[in-house]
């Protein structure tokens, strides 16, 4: 990473002061930089541009600016920073806009760490890679963007050389579901093999 | 009146179609009862039934069987109580069983030794080798014979009819018996040990024994013993058919006839026993009737018979009197009893119904704010998960200070609170429960509804509660169930006011007392009723909402009716918007 680049730095937004204390406390148990904010407007009223490189995990519920709205006015501000939903039981259609409108990713809540982590890594990697203005990696983002957070999830154990059963089991879905998400992740990365895909994380996330 | 009349119509519908599906479920599920004699005699054959059940499922695919084991009178009181769906027991107890309650043989065991499933078993009378004295049955009489008991088959029953046969009456004391019980073996230990002059014992155990070394064959002699070519054991007596199966009379004929099918076809035991079509047990009867035992002991009173055959027609008259006097009074009595019955019944059932309708429309109102609900419990759990997961990645990576651990646990455990009080507010919600009328502030009840209805609801209106009532007022009502009805008004206000902006949506409750009324008002700001809505309000099954049962409101106006108020709805002063008023009578004035 090129010196001029600032530390990348992780936004959280919950208007649950527990629950956004208890994801600070476990992103910076990852070692990330945190700034919390319990609400949509404090978010956008500490927001200074140039900002450095990061990801915005973004509660799709909040009382008074929803995180849909607080979407929808960093398009108009155009402020670049991925977005992380995070989604409750029975949200799926709001979730489903979010995706629509651009969103990096969501995950639903109870979730493990492992997922949140990782979709946050992945979405620091891109962001970094628009700041350097490296364009073969933010092409790579770019591709693996396109993928759903579970189609992600097969690739990466793709990626590790496991088998599809295994996968499967992993996953705790059936071996025929893993084939259709396998065929589907690699027709949206234009490739062919598990080799190239391993590859391509390999690059896209180096990390990890 | 007649909406409530249609309600629990309704009501009664939606409970039978509920139930009526679980309870078909259940009668199938239901496992298969199979009585069997507690045996305790040598031998795995007869005593090890746990393979059963398992094997009976795997041939008849949906049902499941339990074993039971029984002594003689236990199965006898089972089998008269129906508690049992078939009966495996030895050949008398059968005899008797079929004779007294018509079960039905449907399969016959026969161990290996068998000649064939009706010549299976039979009796050894045995004495000391040296004991020349004793060659024939008769040289048997007056001495002591030790048997098993006095409803043992094999153990005594089959040689005590050879002994009366031959004009030894076992039963009138022509011998001295002594009945030492389980295992059959002991009755051998009593005759080596001098205590008796013979035994009897069932065909083939004296074989079985005599190969496992517990006893020396050479020491003992078969008494009257008869050829039996093909059998391998020694026997005293013709050979009988084993222990059947049988069903009792109401078990369906087609499970019968798979019970018996799938037992046909298992195959043989380790120990060689199989099951056969049913021996015929004619023999067996034939057996009890020369013994004048088990179904015909009454043979036995023989003077009691001639008295009755002299006087029949005297006392067919007195009893024909007697009997028709019992009849009636029992009649009566039964008469009465069936009424008293009838009317309890009805009673309990109108309170269960009503019950179940309110229980329901709490579950109703539950379920259409499940989503809100599960929100709620994700909110403690995922706080709870990182929490504990970023303890568990910190530990990982090296020591860590005890007070961030202690930090890190205070959290979990308040958001573990959290959730529990959100599961304990549901729960005391929807618990099925009989009215229990309480005086108590209405005030209270009102900031408890309001404070469920808030962990209810997304997008919480505002709502302002303005108390005009003394302080402390109290209303003697069902609190219960006053919630119940202020959590449908609240969540009806809140859906009328769903496609307003959300600082204009607020909900209003105020609490008045009137001449001699108590009065609970909610109102909303939502948009204009159209007449033909407002006309249908309170109608059962009437909704406006797409996901809405349409029980809510009908269901409050019935818990006013039965605290003595009412519901009523009316347009908002000044627009716009509905007030539902709910008029309780005021307990003090009342009084």
């Amino acid at each position: 990473m090129p010196n001029n680049t600032p530390p990348p730095l992780v936004h959280v937004i919950d208007d649950d002061a527990a629950l956004l204390r208890a994801l600070t406390f476990l992103l910076e148990s990852a070692s990330w930089r945190v700034a919390p904010h319990s609400s949509a407007e404090g978010f956008l009223a500490a927001w200074t541009d140039p900002a450095p490189p990061g990801c915005l995990l973004l509660d799709i519920r909040m009382p008074k600016m929803s995180g849909l709205e607080l979407q929808r006015v960093m398009h108009e501000r155009e402020i670049a920073l991925p977005i992380i939903f995070m989604t409750g039981h029975g949200d799926v259609s709001m979730a489903v806009e979010a995706m629509k409108l651009g969103a990096r990713d969501f995950i639903e809540k109870p979730f493990r760490d492992q997922t949140l982590l990782d979709a946050v890594a992945m979405a620091v990697r891109c962001s970094v890679a628009h700041h350097e203005e490296d364009s073969v990696q933010r092409a790579l983002c770019e591709r693996l963007q396109r993928l759903s957070p579970r189609e992600r999830q097969v690739a990466r154990l793709v990626a590790e050389g496991l088998p599809n059963k295994t996968i499967g089991q992993r996953l705790e879905i059936s071996e025929r579901t893993v084939q259709v998400h396998r065929l589907h992740l690699m027709e949206k990365l234009a490739i062919h093999s598990a080799a190239e895909l391993s590859q391509m994380m390999l690059r896209a996330n180096p990390g990890s | 009146m007649t909406a409530r009349r249609l309600l629990a119509a309704a009501s009664c519908l939606l409970i039978l179609l509920i139930i009526w599906p679980i309870c078909a479920l259940a009668t199938n599920a239901a496992p298969i009862r199979i009585g069997v004699l507690a045996y305790r005699g040598t031998g795995e054959e007869l005593s090890n039934w746990d393979d059963l059940p398992a094997q009976l499922a795997a041939a008849i695919p949906g049902r499941t069987f339990e074993v039971r084991s029984l002594a003689g009178p236990a199965m006898r009181e089972a089998v008269q109580a129906d508690e049992l769906a078939f009966v495996i027991t030895n050949s008398s107890q059968y005899v008797a069983l079929a004779a007294e309650f018509g079960i039905q043989r449907i399969a016959t065991v026969t161990l290996r030794e068998a000649l064939s499933s009706k010549e299976s078993l039979g009796s050894v009378v045995l004495t000391l080798a040296s004991r020349d004295d004793l060659r024939q049955l008769t040289d048997l009489r007056g001495k002591r014979i030790a048997a098993m008991a006095p409803d043992a088959f094999g153990g005594y029953l089959v040689a005590a009819r050879e002994f009366l046969r031959v004009g030894v009456d076992l039963e009138v004391g022509d011998a001295r018996l002594l009945f030492i019980g389980f295992p059959m073996r002991q009755a051998i230990e009593a005759v080596s040990s001098g205590k008796a002059d013979a035994a009897i014992i069932r065909t083939c155990l004296f074989e079985q024994l005599a190969a496992r070394d517990m006893l020396r064959a050479a020491d003992y002699k078969v008494v009257a013993e008869r050829p039996t070519p093909g059998f391998p054991c020694a026997t005293s007596t013709p050979l009988y058919p084993d222990w059947p199966i049988a069903a009792a009379r109401r078990v369906d004929r087609q499970l019968a006839k798979d019970v018996a099918m799938a037992l046909l076809s298992l195959p043989p035991s380790p120990s060689g026993m199989t099951w056969d079509v049913p021996a015929d047990y004619q023999p067996v009867s034939e057996l009890y009737r020369e013994m004048m035992l088990g179904p015909y002991a009454d043979l036995r009173t023989s003077t009691f018979q001639g008295v009755l055959k002299n006087h029949r027609f005297f006392l067919l008259a007195v009893l024909l009197i007697l009997v028709g006097g019992v009849v009636h009074a029992v009649r009566v009595e039964y008469l009465v009893r069936r009424r008293t019955a009838e009317l309890q019944a009805a009673r309990a059932q109108a309170s269960e119904l009503q019950k179940d309708a309110e229980h329901m429309a709490r579950l109703s109102i539950l379920g259409e704010m499940a989503g809100t609900l599960a929100h709620e419990l994700n909110q403690p759990l995922a706080t709870i998960a990182a929490f504990a997961q970023g303890l568990a990645r910190r530990c990982a990576a090296g020591p860590v200070d005890a007070a961030l651990v202690a930090e890190t646990n205070r959290e979990i455990v308040a958001q573990t609170e959290r959730a529990d009080g959100v599961i304990r507010r549901v729960r005391a919600f929807t618990k099925k429960r009989l009215a229990v009328r309480e005086c108590k502030s209405i005030g209270s009840t009102v900031n408890e509804a309001v404070a469920l209805f808030s962990h209810l609801q997304p997008d919480l209106p505002e709502i302002t509660i303005d108390d005009w009532l003394p302080l402390g007022a109290q209303i003697e009502a069902d609190h219960l169930q006053l919630q119940e009805v202020l959590l449908n008004l609240m969540k009806n206000a809140a859906d009328a006011m769903r496609e307003l902006p959300a600082d204009e949506r607020e909900i209003d409750i105020s609490l008045a007392k009137g001449d001699g009324v108590v009065s609970i008002a909610v109102a909303d700001c939502g948009p204009p009723v159209p007449a033909e809505t407002f006309a249908h309000l309170f109608e059962p099954f009437f909704t406006t909402k797409p996901d809405g049962l349409g029980l809510g409101l009908a269901i409050c106006k019935s818990i006013a009716e039965a605290h003595g108020g009412r519901l009523q709805v009316e347009p908002r002063d000044p627009p716009p918007g509905l007030v539902f008023r709910f008029n309780l009578p005021d307990a003090r004035h009342a009084k």
